[in-house]
């Protein structure tokens, strides 16, 4: 061993170490950092938590965090957008996080949607939130889009359906959106809740509502679909099943 | 290869290394958006592990890049086992956040990847100049005779 650790081999264990002491400081610091970024946030997260508003440490998962997970795997997201983005066919929906039939759409059919169109490359999904119902349907709007300044908008409006509460209860506050935030593996729930404001929030806002107009949207969830780049026609729905969607989609993407 | 040419192709690929994390930091503060033909450039970009102890990634690439570049200014051996720690340490480093990357952010960001693949050359690259400048094996300790069962 004394003879080994000489001249040439001793300053090849001696970068070698150095090496591995340097990676590892970096990635314990890179684990520690995302672990506790919540931790360091400027805006309070949990202002309406029971325990007294103290920071939460660790905040519970929210419900269906796993599935929600898988479901997406693996689909590009830009801003409201999900799947191939060349895809042949673009399906735009217009939805209220608080508004129930979008919640069925949302966990009933989508998976079918997703699975059977949007993994295949054939459609592409577009959201636009609209505050139909009331001011917490903003609220939840806001956060939805400012994960999609991260490209999760669809994991963050997925999670929170499934932890839809009673219309205007108030259900959409800064604990459920952390818990969401932070049920998104890679997510920056700090960064989330700060882009609640900015203005590229408050433009897609706009955005969302100009489009509604446009196209006579008063209630949600509607649907629209046309080949990319061509004319938009409304998805004729009699139910919110997958059987529902399949003859325009099919039509279109033949 | 010479040495200066090692050295000289060291220099260049830290070079590149250092244009691209150059060009990350730039499209982080400018807000510009990111080329990406993986399509999740900007998901890894935004994600909380794009940062260590605050500090952006590719600034810390920059850094690296950059002293990298510094020790092939010098034809010392103390140069040749920094710029290898960097490198190596570096390497390691890129090769846990492209785990991070397909396991944790399900996102893949070309950029990292191509910094990944140039470390990775830069890994070989200054392994082999420190072994030059190290010098062959030579002395008693490299050729000790066998003796046990003699």
């Amino acid at each position: 061993m004394k003879r080994f650790l000489q001249g040439r081999n001793l300053l090849f264990v001696g970068v070698g170490s150095a090496a591995l002491v340097i990676a590892l400081v970096l990635i314990l610091v890179n684990q520690s950092g995302s672990s506790s970024a919540e931790s360091t946030q400027t805006e309070p997260v949990a202002t309406t938590t029971v325990n007294g508003g103290s920071e939460p440490a660790e905040r519970p998962k929210a419900p269906g965090a796993a599935a929600a997970q898988a479901l997406f795997r693996g689909i590009p997201q830009q801003l409201n957008q999900l799947g191939n983005p060349k895809a042949k066919v673009t399906m735009i929906e217009f939805a209220d996080p608080q508004c129930p039939y979008c919640r069925q759409y949302e966990l009933e059919t989508l998976p079918t949607i997703v699975k059977e169109y949007v993994r295949t490359g054939k459609v592409k999904l577009v959201y636009f939130g609209i505050p139909i119902i009331g001011q917490n349907s903003e609220a939840g709007l806001r956060a939805v889009y400012a994960a999609g300044l991260q490209n999760k908008l669809w994991n963050f409006s997925h999670l929170l359906y499934r932890s839809q509460g009673a219309e205007n209860s108030g259900w959409i506050n800064n604990d459920l959106l952390g818990r969401i935030g932070d049920s998104i593996p890679g997510f920056d729930t700090q960064k989330m809740l700060a882009d609640r404001r900015s203005p590229e929030v408050d433009a897609a806002l706009t955005a969302s509502a100009q489009q509604a107009t446009s196209v006579h949207v008063y209630r949600t969830p509607t649907f629209f679909a046309r080949p990319t780049g061509g004319t938009l026609q409304q998805v004729p729905l009699t139910a919110l099943s997958a059987d529902a969607f399949r003859p325009t989609l099919d039509a279109l993407v033949k | 290869m010479t040495e200066p040419r090692l050295r000289a192709a060291i220099a260049l690929l830290a070079l590149a290394g250092a244009a691209i994390a150059a060009y990350l930091i730039y499209a982080r503060y400018t807000h510009t958006q990111i080329a990406c033909t993986t399509g999740g450039c900007e998901t890894v970009q935004h994600s909380k592990y794009a940062k260590t102890a605050g500090i952006p990634v590719a600034v810390l690439g920059l850094v690296a890049y950059l002293s990298v570049f510094a020790t092939t200014l010098s034809a010392r051996v103390e140069a040749a086992a920094i710029g290898a720690a960097i490198v190596l340490g570096g390497l390691v480093f890129g090769i846990y956040l492209i785990v991070i990357q397909v396991a944790v952010i399900d996102a893949i960001c070309q950029w990292c990847l191509a910094s990944d693949a140039i470390l990775a050359v830069l890994a070989v690259l200054s392994a082999e100049r420190l072994r030059r400048i190290a010098g062959m094996p030579q002395g008693p300790s490299a050729q000790a005779p066998m003796t046990a069962g003699g």
